[in-house]
């Protein structure tokens, strides 16, 4: 019975972050819209999108490795999910939020697009090769002031789990953006990388790669890359949201606030250009890494 | 500078004439002189607008098809850039075997030009550097571009039309007929069938 | 080949709405109208509210877009994104020069009928339509799309011989595989 109780919750966590990272999906396209002077399409235009996918006839694939691709990476999407503490506390949505801590889940956030990178070698396509290469390119710059600011809070709070930087952060009564400022600039300054939006789209630059890994992936195996996409950013979200801004106790919350902070990838997004690769390497290779390390030396202190 | 008189055209035809005998030149009009010269000394007349008289601009080159003399005249269009003027040097070569010297030593972007007339109406320049498919891919009939080549019987052969079809008029007939007026006698040799 | 609405389940009358409200569009702009996509897109019309965006390669585009005349030589290409697309998969041919070889019919180097190369399910006349004509066309393949009418991809695979015969009438050399997936 208590296992039926947490397989059904792990459901109920797997669909409100499909949920609410399509949803978010779908209003991005309209606040950019909306921008751009223009109505936009519905907030559920991405369900649709997702739905019309999954229902084509036929999807191509050129080996073993393309097809496990989608899979591997929505795996990995819902393994990071299943470590990351939803809700501050009540019995609801707690996978193994008290199991993981934030060495594991660095790893974890990074296997999937080494997944990735191998499906879209088998494909066979020159310009998924170059997609995955600028990725991986741009992952080097933006982890390191991702993790320089993560080390940080690890070394002044004493605990890596993130159930513990809640704790911490509830016991001293303020959220940690207060009381470690310059690892929180430093981490929002790298997420912008991990959401892949305007200056950092240097992989999928539609115009320039033809959408780079994904070019020969359609019909369903675009679908399941798409939902792994929308759990992937829910993930990131919340987890920006449990360590810098307290957490949440309640799902409204938790939906305004990660909604407010996704809105910084996005707005930026809107009014830039694209950077070169080396542009956006040197990006996070600059403030970034210098608010990490004065992040790190107050953490030492 | 006032030039009303067509001075420096005048000096241009005058230059032309000393430098080479077989050779007529006359000025069309103002900022514009023809000159006509056999396509064996054609590449000397170039190099010699080139260097010694400062045409260092080739504009165009094109081809005319006179089907009526069996000949192919070849128009090489050459730009002053200070004096301000054109000038057209033209050469002739027969239909049958076509052959005319290439000359893209004397400007690189010739080559083009020469692939194209090459494909399009059929003329060989020995030592053109090119793949021979450049604008047709997998060509099978004569040059289309040349004047005996039938369009028309090409198109029906080739590809479909649709039923029912009816435009293709000839134009001169339906304005005639909606204004209730007769075609010309001088015009009706221009119409269509 | 008319299909039978009372024969749609619900779960085709669902399908068939995600397919029509969610059209990821190709377009294949070599002719004279690849001009008029971008206004149709952009702010001016915004294609995007009808659930109209661009796609970045065939393998996830649903619609391949036409737009005007199309060379000989370019005919093969077109055939290589059609057939790498992914069923079901709609073509909009995209003015006059696709339905009877418009101002180029009698030109050597332009196809006059489109359809006979690769099923067309709608096409939208004028030279070149106005982004307005363009949106209207894709209204008649969300109309065809819901009523479960836009099946050119069907007739491609059922009269393959045909098409390929036609193609190869156009196509001399024919370097390509027999299905080009």
């Amino acid at each position: 019975m208590d296992l039926l109780i947490k397989i059904l919750g792990a459901l109920a966590t797997v669909v409100l972050a499909f949920t609410v990272g399509m949803t978010y999906g779908g209003l991005t396209r309209k606040v950019i819209a909306r921008i751009q002077n223009r109505i936009g399409p519905p907030w559920y235009q991405n369900f649709l999108d997702n739905l019309k996918l999954i229902l084509k006839k036929e999807a191509v694939h050129h080996g073993f490795m393309q097809h496990v691709a989608p899979l591997w990476l929505i795996a990995m999407s819902i393994t990071t999910l299943m470590f990351i503490p939803i809700l501050k506390d009540g019995a609801w949505f707690t996978n193994f939020n008290f199991d993981g801590d934030l060495i594991l889940l660095l790893y974890l956030m990074v296997i999937g697009s080494l997944g990735m990178a191998l499906g879209a070698g088998q494909t066979g396509n020159p310009n998924s090769a170059i997609g995955v290469t600028r990725g991986l390119t741009q992952m080097v710059g933006f982890e390191i002031p991702w993790v320089m600011a993560l080390v940080a809070l690890m070394i002044q709070y004493e605990t890596t789990s993130i159930t513990g930087l809640m704790d911490a952060a509830e016991a001293q009564g303020t959220w940690l953006v207060f009381s470690s400022p310059f690892a929180t600039i430093a981490a929002i300054l790298a997420m912008p990388g991990m959401f892949r939006y305007s200056p950092f789209d240097i992989v999928g630059a539609p115009a320039e790669l033809a959408s780079g890994p994904v070019s020969e992936f359609g019909g369903k195996y675009l679908s399941t890359m798409m939902t792994s996409g929308a759990i992937f950013a829910f993930v990131k979200l919340t987890l920006y949201v449990d360590i810098f801004f307290g957490g949440a106790s309640n799902l409204v919350e938790l939906v305004v606030k990660t909604f407010i902070l996704y809105m910084f990838p996005v707005l930026w997004g809107a009014v830039s250009p694209r950077f070169r690769t080396e542009q956006a390497v040197k990006f996070f290779w600059g403030w970034p890494v210098l608010f990490g390390i004065i992040g790190l030396i107050q953490a030492s202190f | 500078m006032e030039n009303k008189e067509l001075v420096l055209e005048n000096t241009l035809v005058q230059a032309l004439q000393e430098g080479f005998t077989r050779l007529e030149a006359t000025v069309k009009r103002k900022a514009r002189v023809e000159a006509k010269i056999d396509k064996d000394i054609l590449p000397s007349l170039l190099l010699f607008a080139k260097e010694k008289l400062g045409y260092n601009h080739l504009s165009h080159i094109g081809c005319v098809d006179w089907i009526e003399d069996g000949l192919f005249e070849i128009v090489y269009i050459l730009w002053h850039p200070t004096e301000k003027i054109n000038l057209l040097i033209k050469a002739s070569t027969e239909r049958e075997n076509a052959i005319m010297p290439n000359i893209d030593y004397i400007w690189r972007q010739a080559n083009t030009y020469e692939r194209e007339m090459r494909e399009m109406f059929g003329i060989e320049f020995p030592g053109l550097v090119g793949r021979k498919d450049f604008i047709l891919e997998d060509w099978q009939d004569i040059p289309p571009m040349r004047r005996d080549f039938d369009t028309e019987k090409y198109v029906n052969e080739h590809f479909f039309n649709r039923p029912g079809r009816e435009d293709a008029k000839d134009v001169r007939e339906q304005v005639a007929k909606r204004s209730g007026e007769d075609i010309p006698e001088f015009a009706k040799k221009y119409s269509r069938k | 080949m008319i299909n039978d609405k009372n024969s749609q389940g619900i779960v085709d009358i669902i399908a068939e709405y995600a397919r029509k409200q969610s059209l990821f569009i190709m377009a294949y702009g070599t002719g004279c109208g690849a001009i008029e996509i971008p206004p149709t897109l952009t702010s001016r019309y915004d294609a995007e509210r009808l659930g109209i965006r661009g796609a970045a390669t065939p393998r996830q585009a649903d619609v391949l877009l036409i737009t005007g005349y199309l060379a000989t030589k370019s005919l093969k290409r077109v055939i290589r994104v059609y057939e790498q697309m992914q069923a079901p998969k709609y073509v909009i041919g995209f003015g006059s020069c696709t339905i009877n070889g418009g101002m180029y019919w009698d030109s050597y180097n332009t196809i006059n009928l489109l359809d006979k190369y690769i099923p067309v399910d709608v096409y939208i006349n004028g030279c070149m339509p106005r982004p307005e004509a363009v949106i209207a066309g894709f209204e008649k393949l969300k109309e065809l799309i819901q009523s479960g009418n836009a099946l050119g991809w069907k007739k491609y695979e059922d009269n393959l011989e045909e098409y390929r015969e036609n193609q190869k009438k156009v196509i001399v050399n024919w370097q390509m595989p027999d299905y080009n997936w």
